[in-house]
């Protein structure tokens, strides 16, 4: 499978990265997006089989990322991995159509949870 | 409306953030009490806007910013750049940041971070510190505050 991960920061990207690998979902082709509208460009182009999106990026937050490309009839399975978890983003973030919502700091526990029924 | 965070919530979010990131196989904890010598030299903050208006900063030894940076990225400390510092900086103030906000009342914003390299905890004017955690971590100083602003809208300093 084919997974874009979008985050602004290099390091987190790399986490992200690395905890997939910790949770056991190696093997699968990565793709980078450093900015919110990169992601949507990215998840155009690429054609990824999910997307692992950070919610506070510059020039386009993720669920604007996650709207436009529902508005564009891109049906990609995304999910957030985000700082920020308040009901109103959950709700936001479900409203929007996103699979799940993961919680900065996480752990390869918190991804194999939410990621097993997609990847597993 | 939402209680002000305390220490013991910076001591949570903190112990959350080591245990996944910093200090995984659980060695080199951060110690909740100060280091001998308290350095700002590298300063990491986001902003907060809305319901509740501030900062919340995090500051540390130029030494720590680069173990920080090693054990985030994965790499050896001689091999950190000033940009993997300024990345990793960043990322934790937002980590921190992102859970701090949780804590407050809604609807708030977040910013994106800004960091400091230039050996000063940065000046943010119209603020009271809220609550800090002063900590150690590999016998270096990392300091978290949140300080709340005491400014209008329009920048006046509140009565």
């Amino acid at each position: 499978m084919k997974i874009l991960i979008a985050d602004d920061s290099r390091v987190m990207r790399q986490i992200v990265t690395r905890t997939l690998r910790q949770a056991g979902f190696d093997g699968h082709d990565l793709v980078e997006a450093a900015d919110g509208q990169e992601a949507f460009d990215k998840t155009v182009s690429e054609k990824p089989d999910l997307v692992l999106s950070d919610w506070n990026m510059p020039h386009m937050t993720g669920v604007e990322v996650l709207r436009q490309l529902r508005a564009n009839g891109v049906q990609v399975p995304f999910g957030f991995v985000t700082s920020e978890s308040t009901p109103e983003m959950k709700q936001a973030a479900e409203d929007a159509g996103a699979l799940f919502l993961v919680t900065k700091p996480f752990t390869a526990d918190t991804f194999r949870d939410a990621l097993d029924p997609i990847l597993g | 409306m939402t209680a002000n965070p305390t220490e013991d919530d910076l001591r949570v979010i903190a112990e959350q953030v080591w245990s996944s990131y910093l200090d995984t196989d659980g060695a080199s904890p951060l110690l909740p009490f100060p280091a001998q010598q308290r350095r700002d030299d590298v300063s990491a903050s986001v902003s907060v806007t809305g319901a509740w208006r501030g900062h919340v900063v995090v500051s540390c030894s130029d030494t720590a910013s680069r173990n920080a940076a090693a054990a985030l990225l994965g790499i050896e400390h001689d091999d950190v750049t000033d940009d993997d510092v300024t990345d990793a900086l960043g990322e934790l103030a937002n980590i921190i940041g992102g859970n701090v906000k949780s804590l407050l009342p809604e609807p708030c914003a977040l910013s994106l971070p800004h960091v400091l390299m230039e050996k000063t905890a940065g000046r943010y004017p119209s603020v009271t510190e809220v609550c800090s955690l002063n900590g150690t971590w590999l016998d270096e100083s990392v300091t978290v505050s949140v300080l709340e602003s005491t400014a209008d809208f329009a920048g006046v300093s509140a009565p």
